[in-house]
């Protein structure tokens, strides 16, 4: 009888139960899609280029956990508040607690379960489509990866089995400990918990000690290895938790303390309700910013291996594209492509020098890598200097001064590349001693377009042509396959970035919107009150887009922190870490604005009443 | 002859659609209020005293009929025109208080003042004039759900009193209260009335409630079914209220 009771009330819950059983379902479908990279061992090594790939999988899987696990307790203690009341009201009427206490028992289990067979079942779908959209877009084909994975389901349902089971015990002991009548008044009672002024610093104190601790393991990962991995993970995870947890209040209460902003329209109610919330919202949020910071953290790792592919493939060939002797149907290929910098140079070949003019090349100076060290690796000039007649590329002999000087040298590498005369060594003559050589007599082409990346197809025809040219036997180089070459490398990497990126993100988004729209129907009397009292419903809208702002803002604004500072970690690997980072962060936001917009408008649906 | 603050004109109230089953809330109700007037509805439950409530407070459309506040024709206002409208000339007073549990006393009173705009400086003075009137100095700065019921009233009443409304109007205010509770309510509400001559329109199924104000109409079936002055003591009245509420009963026997 009572638990024929219990499924009533619970239908006429139903709005609340589905916001949380969706939260649910999310956070079970990103663990699985999480594990099925991180327990796909053969996968992730064969495509990565991280050596500790494994290591920094299993630190994410903790993270994960741990931040799960959070979730989880929220979601359940959630389910506790919806039920409290009603709960109560059978224990007045002669429910005995005991009973009850089972009854809540069997149905965080039952929730939990069916949670977890729907969350599977989406994972498993959203690893499909995320992973094959993700490969496609990429034009990586690496296999290997499965979206139905078994030992990612059996850890999936392992690890929610045994939290929905710690959960519910945890929800039979907090039942068990209340009265009935908190029970029957639990929706009156006001979660007014205020922190005291001295701990609060002390443990805000503590948590910017433990971000500084988490960051300097950041910077010096490359000294630190693993050890960086697991101090950053653990400082950073709780000094961002109690970051939350002490400073956010304090923020409040001083935007509070400021009578004149306070008192100024409908301020003193918005932040009375931010403050209100935010001590039941600490934890919440702080998860949020971690999620924030791992999932832009992790497609800005994506594109910063994506950008890298292009910085070292321009460090290594300033041209994107140079050929001998084109034929017509290069030459139609050519035409169509915008050059910023194009040169043609005459040269014979005679049996044993490549012959090119000093004119010719002072003429049109080609661009040069200036010099390798590791910081100038991207600086590119000019060449300077005169080329002297009879100089030979590639003479031992300095002290005859017919060596061609080194900045030219390397040019000439580009403008004549060894593949196509392996024996012969290249020689600069005058206009005059040119038209005297004998020889084939032949052309070369260099070019830089305005964006290598643009012309990706018109590159690898050129390229495809002149490998027929030169015969199959050449060893062919050039800049299109140096990208490829690096492209494939980083690939993987990429992948997992994006993939990972997407996970995080969704999973932030339902951890948001699920705490706000879960504490929504507690908020509707309030608006309903001051509807009663004369304020205007565009004032309302205003009053919940700004604090629901401000919800959103402190975590993104801990995030990113986070994530400026963590891609550092990857200078070691990268080039340039921060080269353009600016664009994940950009997508990043629009994302979340995104969200931010939804959350309101839900939010707006559940505490206004339908205008009929 | 004082100015009038509430002008109610033949008004009707019909919910459902037309020429389906309609059910009828107010037939067609005239009265007015004049400045200054302590003025009870009375009625059996149905008989459309909180529809009647409801329509002059803006908070619902009448299907007919005019009403006028303060010289301002309601019906004829849009959505937004009526929440200013109510933030400027109503104060109300209901039966579950409405307080706000996330802001103080304090700042639940002065949020009328803040929603118009009133400078910060001067909503402080405001207020504290406000609660001492009412007594509860002591405990503006507590939150809603520290403070008895009788304060929460208290508080909700000097919140519709601090903007210096047109009219204050009071749905049960003492439905939720004890009888001690109650009737120092209601002498506050009749101090103001007396001594700051605030106007009130007050809706009550409570006799002893009823008895505070200086005249009495009475609903039934969405109609005017009679009114009656305060002529002598609270007493008397008390026990014309009494007998005017059995008529209302045996008619209906």
């Amino acid at each position: 009888m009572l638990f024929k009771l219990s499924m009533s009330g619970l239908k006429s819950k139903l709005k609340d139960y589905l916001v949380l059983l969706v939260g649910l379902v999310i956070s079970v479908s990103i663990f699985y899609l999480f594990q099925t990279l991180a327990l796909n061992r053969a996968f992730i090594e064969a495509n990565s280029v991280i050596s500790q790939i494994q290591f920094v999988f299993h630190a994410g899987s903790v993270l994960l956990a741990i931040i799960t696990f959070f979730y989880i307790l929220y979601a359940n203690s959630f389910l506790l508040s919806l039920r409290q009341k009603e709960f109560g009201m059978y224990m007045m009427l002669g429910a005995k607690k005991r009973k009850i206490t089972v009854l809540m028992f069997i149905e965080t289990i039952v929730i939990g379960f069916v949670s977890l067979i729907i969350g599977i079942a989406l994972g498993i779908g959203l690893s499909q489509v995320i992973g094959q959209l993700l490969m496609k877009e990429l034009e990586f084909t690496a296999g290997g990866y499965h979206a139905f994975y078994v030992p990612s389901i059996v850890v999936t349902c392992i690890f929610f089995l045994v939290l929905f089971m710690l959960s519910a015990i945890l929800n039979s002991i907090k039942l068990s400990r209340v009265s009935v009548l908190q029970l029957v008044h639990s929706d009156v009672q006001a979660e007014n918990s205020f922190v005291k002024g001295k701990k609060t610093f002390g443990i805000a104190f503590l948590s910017i000690i433990l971000l500084a601790i988490g960051y300097a393991a950041m910077l010096n990962m490359a000294t630190l290895q693993q050890l960086g991995i697991i101090i950053s993970l653990v400082t950073t995870t709780s000094g961002t938790y109690l970051l939350f947890m002490s400073v956010l209040p304090l923020i409040i209460k001083k935007l509070k303390a400021n009578k004149k902003r306070f008192e100024k329209g409908i301020n003193a109610f918005t932040f009375a309700q931010l403050n209100f919330r935010i001590n039941s919202l600490t934890k919440v949020l702080a998860t949020v910013a971690m999620l924030v910071a791992l999932g832009a953290g992790a497609i800005s790792v994506g594109m910063a291996f994506k950008n890298n592919v292009m910085i070292m493939v321009e460090g290594f060939n300033t041209y994107d594209v140079v050929t001998h002797n084109p034929t017509a149907e290069e030459k139609n290929i050519l035409a169509d492509i915008k050059f910023d910098e194009k040169y043609e140079y005459h040269y014979k070949v005679d049996d044993q020098f490549v012959y090119y003019t000093k004119e010719d090349l002072e003429k049109q100076r080609p661009i040069i890598q200036t010099f390798q060290d590791e910081k100038s690796f991207r600086k590119k000039e000019k060449v300077t200097g005169e080329l002297p007649v009879g100089s030979i590329v590639g003479l031992e002999d300095q002290q005859s001064g017919l060596a061609v000087p080194e900045e030219w040298a390397f040019a000439l590498d580009t403008i004549q590349p060894y593949y196509l005369y392996p024996d012969h060594k290249i020689k600069i003559i005058d206009q005059k001693m040119f038209g005297d050589v004998k020889g084939k007599e032949g052309i070369a082409i260099i070019g830089k377009s305005d964006d290598f990346q643009a012309y990706m197809m018109e590159w690898k025809k050129i390229d495809e042509l002149q490998q027929k040219k030169y015969g199959n036997d050449t060893n062919m180089y050039s800049k299109y396959r140096s990208y490829q070459d690096m492209y494939g490398f980083a690939s993987g990497t990429i992948f997992m970035g994006f993939f990972l990126g997407i996970a995080f993100l969704a999973m932030m988004a339902s951890c948001l919107m699920f705490k706000i729209l879960s504490g929504a129907t507690k908020d509707i009397s309030r608006y309903q009150m001051l509807r009663k009292i004369g304020v205007r419903s565009t004032l309302l809208t205003k009053s919940i887009y700004k604090e629901l702002f401000l919800v959103f803002l402190f975590p993104a604004i801990v995030g990113i922190i986070h994530v400026l500072v963590g891609m550092e970690m990857f200078s070691f690997i990268l080039i340039a870490p921060y080269f353009r980072v600016w664009l994940p962060i950009v997508i990043f936001t629009v994302i979340y604005a995104s969200y931010y917009c939804i959350t309101v408008q839900l939010y707006k649906g559940i505490v206004f009443p339908k205008t009929n | 002859m004082k100015t009038q603050v509430v002008d109610v004109k033949n008004v009707k109230k019909f919910y459902g659609k037309k020429g389906e089953n309609q059910s009828i809330a107010l037939n067609g109700v005239s009265f007015s209020i004049h400045e200054g007037e302590f003025v009870g509805i009375m009625g059996p439950s149905g008989s459309g005293k909180t529809t009647l409530l409801n329509v002059i407070s803006t908070l619902d459309h009448a299907t007919d009929g005019v009403v006028q506040i303060a010289g301002t024709d309601i019906t004829i206002m849009k959505q937004d025109q009526l929440s200013d409208f109510r933030s400027q000339k109503l104060g109300f007073i209901f039966q579950d208080f409405n307080l706000l549990d996330n802001l103080s006393i304090y700042e639940n009173i002065a949020l009328p003042l803040s929603l118009q705009g009133v400078p910060s400086r001067e909503i402080g003075p405001k207020v504290k004039k406000v609660a001492e009137t009412l007594g509860i100095s002591a405990i503006l700065s507590k939150y809603p759900s520290e403070v008895s019921g009788g304060q929460k009233q208290r508080c909700a009443a000097a919140r519709a009193l601090v903007h210096e409304p047109a009219i204050i109007l009071g749905d049960e205010p003492t439905g939720a209260l004890d009888s001690k509770n109650a009737a120092s309510l209601l002498e506050a509400m009749t101090n103001l009335n007396d001594e700051q001559g605030v106007s009130i329109m007050m809706v009550t199924h409570d006799p002893l409630s009823a008895s505070y104000c200086r005249r009495i109409l009475f609903i039934q079936d969405g109609e005017l079914y009679k009114e009656i002055h305060r002529t002598s003591t609270r007493d008397a009245f008390y026990k014309e209220i009494l007998d005017v509420l059995a008529g209302l009963g045996t008619q209906k026997a």
